[in-house]
């Protein structure tokens, strides 16, 4: 399974004030906010951390269908980066789920996915053709082969991101 | 404070984030905050905040997993009063 999410920088900025008291503790773990703390850019880390969160959340609760909202919970750490793609994972309840996030001056995404191999045939979808909406989950259709995949959308400001895999 | 009073000061807390103004007018217990208000998963964290500042309450994090509609967040409330 996999799961996106897109953040509008622009937006952010109108949107929400992470300096404000108890912002930070509400949703990051004491790691997480050392390593934002300490960052060059501490509101990009901010934010590439929260689509980190909410790209697992959307994998966990397609798979539990439970929805809560606990993103304190959901443990984010990078590993490396290349061309302005950031690896890294998040552990929620022992489980580890794989993301990428790509990070330039207009946005942040975050694609994650339950295993590797699902990370690594992600990719992004340039128009809704073929996508199909049953209940909850969107699918797509590969019009080649006729194989059927979960999608996941996400948009916010400027943006709107479409992934398979 | 009753429950009616309640609502009111919650509905206050909560219009400045709102997405939908239809879902707004239209309140109810059963109205979610992100599905029905449209209300960006990241200001959820300002509403509860929020919420804490004007009830002198704290929100825990347990509590704060349930905090996704009216219901849940006026129970919350409830509770975290009668605990003060």
């Amino acid at each position: 399974m996999i799961g996106n999410d897109i953040i509008d920088i622009a937006l952010t900025k109108t949107e929400s004030n992470w300096k404000r008291r108890g912002f930070l503790d509400k949703i990051f773990t004491e790691s997480e906010r050392l390593m934002i703390l300490e960052s060059e850019n501490p509101e990009i880390m901010v934010w590439s951390f929260w689509s980190q969160k909410e790209a697992a959340y959307k994998i966990v609760n397609r798979q539990t269908k439970i929805r809560i909202y606990n993103p304190i919970q959901f443990e984010c750490s990078f590993k490396a980066a290349f061309n302005g793609i950031h690896s890294g994972k998040v552990v929620f309840q022992h489980t580890i789920y794989h993301t990428l996030t790509e990070i330039n001056t207009e946005f942040i995404h975050t694609i994650a996915a339950n295993d590797e191999e699902n990370l690594q045939k992600a990719h992004e979808l340039q128009s809704d053709e073929n996508i199909t909406k049953e209940v909850g989950i969107p699918l797509f259709t590969n019009p080649h082969n006729g194989q059927v995949k979960p999608v996941s959308i996400s948009h916010h400001g400027r943006f709107r991101k479409t992934i398979t895999f | 404070m009753d429950k009616e009073q309640t609502l009111e000061k919650l509905k206050e807390i909560v219009k400045p984030y709102i997405k939908d103004q239809e879902g707004f007018e239209n309140l109810t217990e059963e109205t979610d905050f992100i599905t029905d208000l449209k209300i960006n998963s990241a200001n959820l964290v300002d509403i509860i905040l929020d919420i804490e500042d004007a009830f002198g309450i704290a929100i825990d994090n347990q509590s704060m997993e349930k905090m996704l509609n009216i219901k849940a967040a006026l129970d919350i409330i409830e509770v975290k009063l009668a605990e003060k």
